[in-house]
């Protein structure tokens, strides 16, 4: 039986954003340097906007499928879009509680005859306060099964 | 970074463009840099006969990297990340290695302290000699709402 939700902690911790900010080319010192961050008036050093996708580390995909449930069939499936809402930036030394949904599941006529598959997973991620800090939504494509 | 920093709405008008800012060319060690930070260990995007099983010439890079690389754009356009309400993408081809990705972006509307912008990536380069490839693509394109100061 599908869950509704599931409940994760995703830790922001230093050396992850500094890799993760690395691998997306940053060089802006308010993701690497505590100071720096403080003087841009960020409490500590701050995760860059995509650093949530992350989640992954702490919820795998099988893990994902097994408990909400959307019975995908992963070699047609493909990232078709990416959304985030932010209230503030995530930053070191917080663990953020995430919420993860399916938000949207809908199928859709192709143009070449063949229906295409939308799911969304929606998280909802929170401070230690309970404060929303952001919210990223996943949607996953699943093209139908004999379109070339 | 970015030498124009636009901080604050009356450095803004609404159908101005952000300027280019190119990234890359993707080597086959940045997509394992980003698989390995992200926790996106699709094969695909790192193993060569993986990939060609899956029917694909080679490895590509899996979307949220250039999607890092916009958001990157997107903090250095408006002077640090902290202005960033909003950012959406949806992926419109895959971008393989040896790619550039420019990215660039322009204003669509300005209203309250919310400054829209209409953002894109291509994929600039050959791309595997198989697929035949226009030399640029878009890659990705998508929206992204900033919150500035008077």
């Amino acid at each position: 039986m599908a869950e509704d939700e599931l409940v994760f902690d995703l830790p922001v911790e230093l050396d992850h954003v500094q890799e993760f900010a690395r691998a997306v080319g940053e060089d802006n010192p308010v993701f690497f340097d505590a100071e720096v961050a403080e003087q841009h008036g960020f409490p500590n050093v701050v995760a860059p906007p995509t650093f949530t996708t992350t989640q992954i580390l702490q919820v795998s995909r099988e893990e994902r499928e097994r408990r909400l449930g959307a019975n995908l069939d992963y070699g047609r499936v493909l990232h078709g879009e990416q959304e985030f809402l932010y209230k503030r930036l995530p930053v070191t030394g917080e663990t953020l509680k995430g919420r993860m949904r399916i938000s949207k599941d809908f199928t859709k006529e192709g143009k070449r005859g063949g229906s295409m598959r939308f799911v969304t997973y929606e998280s909802v991620f929170t401070d230690e306060a309970g404060d929303e800090v952001l919210t990223a939504r996943y949607t996953l494509i699943e093209t139908a099964k004999d379109v070339g | 970074m970015s030498e124009v920093q636009r901080t604050s709405l009356e450095a803004i008008t609404p159908g101005m463009g952000l300027g280019e800012m190119v990234y890359g060319p993707l080597r086959r060690e940045d997509l394992k840099a980003y698989a390995d930070a992200s926790g996106d260990d699709n094969p695909i995007h790192q193993d060569e006969e993986y990939a060609r099983r899956t029917g694909a010439p080679t490895v590509f890079a899996m979307g949220m990297l250039p999607a890092g690389y916009l958001a990157h754009a997107l903090s250095d356009w408006f002077g640090g990340p902290q202005h960033l309400r909003r950012f959406k993408v949806r992926f419109t081809t895959r971008s393989w290695p040896d790619d550039e990705i420019v990215c660039n972006g322009r204003v669509v509307s300005i209203e309250g302290h919310i400054v829209r912008v209409e953002v894109e990536g291509r994929r600039r380069g050959d791309g595997p000699p198989e697929l035949n490839l226009e030399r640029e693509q878009v890659a990705l394109i998508g929206e992204a709402d900033i919150e500035l100061p008077e």
